[in-house]
């Protein structure tokens, strides 16, 4: 089974240098066609370089976008062919079922319709709904990721925010406390989920630390990651721990560039320190708060790692981008998990665009404002 | 911070203002370094109980007294965690491991590094039609999430009969698959004064020459920080090596440590091997991080400019 260490290294080693050479030979040919055309020498030489690029662009982003969507509209186990059912994936993932509650002495089975379950109960005194899904964990991993999301990075925002006004108060050694706090960010994201799911475990450290305030309070520890209504919690405690990594070094530069007359100036208008970090500091920090707001979202609702090591209970579901591999890589549905995957994109570009739109009313850019007047 | 002394009154008739002053400047201090040191707490006891863990046995896991000093420490851990993995998949040795691990990140590290300064030499440097956009194109790719080009690349990989090999994690670095490092280069590039190019090619030298002679030692500042960020990309890589690889002895360290996660560890876990592993995955990339720290800083403040 294992061909052993040179048989595996071997062949990739002589294939890479081929493609290296192949590469210099494509650009060299691409220089040489604009050349034959009448491009202008430093025009074609630009665009050659790039070429190598535009060829990956094509070959491993476009092409597989395109059939992506193809292969959502189809079913696809990779033995057989894809075979095309048009939206079919989709009005199984949006199959969603709202039915009331019943009185509490008929609840010992499930009010759904047969083929659905349960994604959510919402009780209002005695009644209540429930929501329930023909791809009940697809949902319940919706919720999880996008709970997640619209919680950790906001959280994980002001949090290093915080550590990056601390850190700029002109403390001494600053090298040593960047490089410190910078630390969690450097670990292996698979490291980090192990590290923690030791941490979190009901006998872990977490628990072990807390045991006196259990006892005051009189409460048994808390099962974490197998406690449906602790999971994302614990998820967002996790997430915290980054907090002090990139996001707080990134800021703190941003800090570091506000010019040290703005608050001076402000100073002179009596501002106190709160007006001076409203009305100077936000808004001269706002594109780094914007760009980390972007980036942290677009990778909250992505996190992988984290749900391949820690188990969860399957009320919870679990991270969708775990879910849609598995979906696909464990059940061979690569036509449902390519329609979850759209979904999941289509989210992103929901995401991103609504922080994008909310910009123009919280991003100050310096530029654009000399530009104005 | 001078900020908060100076709102006090300069010629207070109030007794003895200096020493108020004192005093507040004093408790500003303490709540300061008092909160950074939460903080740096907060940040090492997780690294400290990793260590910790992965130097005891069994029994001292689950002591009702749980402790941060291993007693007795048993570093056995390190290697008999090998052996209980060879137990399982026999050739699953740590050197083949790390050998697995280094050859899929250097041979990604090394294709990153060229084919972005390449490229990012194409879109500095030279005046072409269309520039700005196929610029504007590349950086808008890092909002494609991987989840839907993983699939097709999947099947991409099968026709092409490379499935379980090397190559999906390695030679595609070639063709400059990380836009951010583009990125980087460029505005690298771009501080490069013009007149240093001109000179050279007045004096007769090619596009190549220029590159590997002049343009590429001036950049080496940040060719040291995409390789200190790639080197942790690629070892850190989990998703790639997860899709692509069958055979467990192909593995490199991360999928190693999900193998035994969920063979050997699946019912009741074996938490001081799992943190002697994941010690093992995170001293590498932390030692390069002390090492070159300015890099890794410097490489994350420039990738800020993109906002």
């Amino acid at each position: 089974m294992d061909p052993g260490p040179l048989n595996t290294y071997g062949p990739t080693f002589i294939r890479y240098i081929l493609v290296a050479i192949g590469i210099v030979i494509f650009i060299w040919i691409v220089y040489r066609v604009q050349i034959a055309l009448g491009v202008k020498r430093e025009a074609a030489t630009g665009r050659a370089l790039v070429s190598p690029w535009v060829l990956f662009f094509v070959v491993f982003e476009v092409f597989p976008i395109g059939t992506s969507l193809y292969l959502s509209f189809t079913q696809y186990n990779l033995f057989k062919a894809p075979e095309w059912i048009g939206l079919e994936n989709y009005k199984q993932l949006f199959a969603l079922q709202i039915v009331s509650l019943p009185p509490p002495d008929q609840r010992d089975k499930s009010p759904l319709p047969p083929g659905y379950e349960e994604v959510q109960r919402v009780t209002f005194g005695d009644g209540g709904i429930v929501i329930g899904a023909k791809q009940a964990p697809f949902w319940r991993s919706m919720r999880l990721t996008i709970l997640y999301a619209f919680l950790s990075v906001p959280i994980g925002l002001i949090g290093a925010l915080g550590v990056a006004l601390l850190l700029n108060q002109n403390v001494r050694g600053l090298g040593f406390w960047r490089v410190l706090y910078y630390m969690p960010a450097i670990l292996p994201a698979v490291a980090t989920a192990l590290l923690w799911r030791w941490i979190f475990s009901p006998s872990g450290l977490l628990n072990n630390v807390m045991a006196p305030v259990y006892n005051l309070v009189s409460l048994s520890p808390p099962r974490w990651f197998s406690d449906p209504n602790l999971a994302l919690p614990a998820f967002l405690i996790v997430s915290l721990w980054g907090v002090f990594g990139a996001n707080s070094v990134i800021l703190l530069a941003g800090l570091k560039g506000i010019p040290h007359e703005l608050y001076e100036v402000a100073e002179i208008d009596g501002a106190g320190a709160w007006a001076k970090f409203r009305f100077v500091t936000i808004p001269m920090l706002s594109p780094s708060l914007f760009y980390n707001l972007v980036t942290s979202t677009i990778a909250a609702v992505q996190v992988f790692e984290v749900a391949a090591f820690i188990p969860l209970p399957a009320s919870t579901g679990t991270f969708l981008n775990w879910l849609i591999y598995q979906e696909a890589f464990n059940y061979q549905a690569m036509g449902l998990a390519s329609a979850m995957g759209w979904i999941m994109l289509l989210l992103i570009l929901a995401m991103t665009l609504l922080i994008f739109r909310s910009s123009s009313a919280w991003v100050f850019y310096q530029g654009a404002r000399e530009g104005a007047t | 911070m001078e900020t908060a002394s100076s709102t006090l009154p300069q010629s207070s008739l109030l007794a003895d203002p200096n020493n108020k002053r004192q005093r507040a400047y004093l408790i500003r201090q303490i709540i300061i370094y008092g909160l950074l040191l939460m903080g740096a707490a907060l940040v090492l006891i997780p690294f400290v109980w990793m260590i910790a863990t992965s130097l005891k046995t069994p029994e001292q896991l689950f002591a009702s007294k749980f402790s941060f000093v291993p007693d007795p420490a048993v570093p056995q851990n390190y290697i008999d965690v090998w052996g209980k993995m060879a137990s399982i998949a026999p050739g699953m040795t740590f050197l083949r491991i790390l050998g697995n691990t280094l050859f899929i990140t250097i041979l990604a590290m090394v294709g990153e590094i060229f084919s972005a300064s390449v490229v990012a030499y194409g879109f500095s440097r030279f005046q072409w039609r269309g520039r700005n956009v196929v610029f504007a194109i590349m950086l808008s790719t890092v909002m494609i999430p991987g989840v839907v080009t993983r699939i097709p690349a999947f099947l991409l990989w099968k026709q092409i009969g490379l499935l379980n090999t090397y190559d999906p994690l390695t030679w595609p670095s070639l063709f400059a698959w990380g836009p951010v490092f583009v990125f980087l280069m460029r505005q690298f590039f771009l501080s490069i004064p013009r007149e240093i190019e001109e000179a050279a090619i007045l004096d007769g030298a090619n596009v190549a020459q220029i590159y590997f002679y002049i343009m590429l030692p001036l950049i080496r500042p940040i060719l040291l920080a995409i390789a200190v960020l790639s080197f942790q990309g690629n070892w850190n890589n989990f998703q790639g090596p997860l899709i692509y690889l069958r055979t467990t002895q192909m593995d490199p360290l991360a999928l190693a440590m999900q193998f035994f996660n969920q063979s050997l560890s699946q019912t009741a876990p074996a938490w001081q091997y799992m943190m002697a592993l994941t010690t093992m995955m995170s001293i590498p990339v932390l030692i390069i991080y002390f090492l070159a720290q300015k890099q890794f800083i410097e490489g994350i403040n420039f990738g800020a400019v993109i906002g």
